[in-house]
């Protein structure tokens, strides 16, 4: 059974999730220190969220269609982005197996993967807010 | 068991003189023009000269001979430009590293049109390239056979990165009488970077398999015991079938598991000073196995004992006797044992830091054992220094 019902359901906790990483101090101020964009797509269900740090100052986050091009494009699952958030997913294998598919300077995303460990433990937590 | 992936799309040839059979093997794929890639030392050489005759006689074969010792964007473009041209429906690569990278972006731009920057990135690319054929002249970087490229993008003064299953060459021929005229420094520094691909898939985080395990270590074995005849004698036809087969299996490994903080410091410190990539990772390799040592001993005291460098069944002892035994392996082979040896200045905080932010982004890193902190990296430098 997939973790999301639908899209509504997708992004509601998606924009939750990205609202607690923001409101996080520690982890805001090292991605908007990166100053990379990134904008991940998801299928079934299907969305597309976009963090952009590219300012700074500002982490700006879209759901949907934006109008500018993103450092880099991270194409995955929902149910993957789901186990990655609740620390369930093993990425060099995801990576080899070409379930993660990343357009763009890769290496600026995964070296973010540690500033957003931390948000591995509030996500349950969100997560059960739809459920 | 764990789960795992592996893959190993490239058909794989070898034999003495079978390099002459490169055309008909991308026609067999249905190719009809094919580009060669290559650099300008290799086509002033008697054997690529006559090979290249040859191949013409055989099919439609055009030249692109620009590459540099460090694979770069305005290569590519090059040969793209020229491969187009001629409508090339097929490439062959014949060379090192950075030849055959080269030739494998070339070959996506060919596919799929665009610039090679549309295409950086991990999984991206939908379907098979064109035929291709890597023909490797140096036995160490396992590129015939990975489904990766890296491209040094000239003008940012940064690698662009290209991963994909569908980047792995069609075929590899692995002709040992095209690594003869390989000189020794160079033959034990390619070397060095097939055993650090064995030694860093063999304790990668959560991708090894029975398959890359089986590749690594026996690739080792191999090269632990032909690297050093070789060198030292390099019309030696035996040791080197034995090596430039033993980097295709660490290639083999290492495609299907990553690399890790050996390859990371060194592509940075390659990206900084253009040092030579096996040479750095020569440097490199036991001091990145130190720090791995705590999460990997038992693994090293396996490969100790399959190499008869030990019997002890203390993990750590053993461990530890492979590194000593690696350090010896690399003073026999007259490789820089530090940094200074590889001419690279002082590493005063602000150079550190750029290293650490490099090595640290680096793709390799996430498949490493242990975890590095920015200071963990520094300290490795330091003690390579």
């Amino acid at each position: 059974m997939s973790a999301f019902k639908n899209t509504e359901e997708l992004n509601r906790v998606l924009l939750m999730l990205w609202d607690a990483i923001r409101e996080d101090e520690q982890m805001s101020s090292q991605l908007l220190q990166s100053k990379i964009s990134i904008s991940f797509y998801y299928k079934e269900p299907e969305s597309k969220l976009t963090v952009d740090c590219t300012d700074g100052n500002e982490m700006k986050i879209y759901v949907g269609e934006i109008n500018f091009k993103p450092v880099v494009e991270m194409y995955m699952k929902s149910d993957l982005a789901h186990d990655f958030w609740l620390g369930k997913v093993n990425i060099p294998l995801a990576l080899i197996s070409g379930k993660i598919v990343s357009k763009g300077p890769v290496n600026k995303a995964l070296a973010l993967l540690p500033v957003i460990k931390p948000a591995f433990n509030f996500y349950p937590e969100i997560y059960k807010t739809i459920s | 068991m764990d789960p795992f992936v592996f893959h190993a799309p490239t058909k794989i040839n070898f034999g003495q003189g079978i390099a002459i059979s490169a055309i008909e093997l991308l026609k067999e794929l249905g190719s009809q023009r094919a580009v060669l890639i290559t650099d300008k030392q290799l086509v002033k050489t008697d054997l690529v000269k006559s090979l290249i005759k040859e191949w013409q006689s055989q099919g439609s074969l055009f030249v692109f001979s620009d590459v540099l010792p460090d694979a770069n964007l305005t290569a590519v473009n090059d040969a793209a430009r020229l491969a187009k041209q001629e409508k090339c429906d097929g490439v062959i690569a014949l060379g090192g590293g950075s030849v055959m990278d080269t030739a494998k972006v070339v070959n996506i731009i060919l596919a799929f049109g665009g610039n090679a920057l549309e295409h950086q990135g991990m999984n991206n690319i939908a379907s098979r390239l064109l035929p291709s054929v890597a023909i490797p002249t140096t036995a160490g970087t396992g590129a015939e056979v990975s489904p990766v490229a890296m491209i040094k993008d000239d003008k940012e003064g940064k690698k662009l990165f290209f991963g994909s299953e569908f980047l792995a060459m069609s075929h590899a021929i692995l002709d040992p009488e095209l690594i003869v005229s390989l000189p020794a420094r160079l033959t034990a520094a390619t070397g060095l970077d097939a055993i650090t691909h064995c030694l860093e898939a063999l304790v990668v985080e959560g991708t090894s398999s029975p398959f890359t395990n089986a590749l690594a270590m026996d690739a080792l074995r191999m090269l632990f015991n032909f690297l050093p005849e070789a060198k030292n004698n390099c019309q030696n036809m035996e040791a080197r079938s034995q090596t430039l087969v033993a980097s295709t299996m660490a290639g083999m490994a290492f495609s299907s598991c990553g690399v890790g903080i050996v390859h990371a410091l060194s592509h940075a410190l390659g990206g900084q000073f253009s040092t030579h990539h096996g040479m750095t990772n020569a440097v490199l390799l036991p001091h990145g196995m130190r720090f791995n040592l705590s999460f990997a001993a038992q693994r090293y005291a396996q490969v100790a004992r399959y190499l008869k460098l030990t019997e002890n069944t203390d993990d750590e002892i053993a461990a530890n006797i492979l590194i000593e035994s690696l350090e010896k392996l690399i003073k026999t082979l007259g490789l820089p044992s530090n940094l200074r040896g590889l001419d690279v200045p002082e590493l005063k905080s602000e150079k550190l830091a750029q290293l650490v932010a490099l090595a640290s982004s680096d793709p390799a890193m996430i498949f490493n054992t242990r975890q590095a902190t920015p200071d963990d990296i520094v300290e490795i430098y330091r003690n390579a220094y």
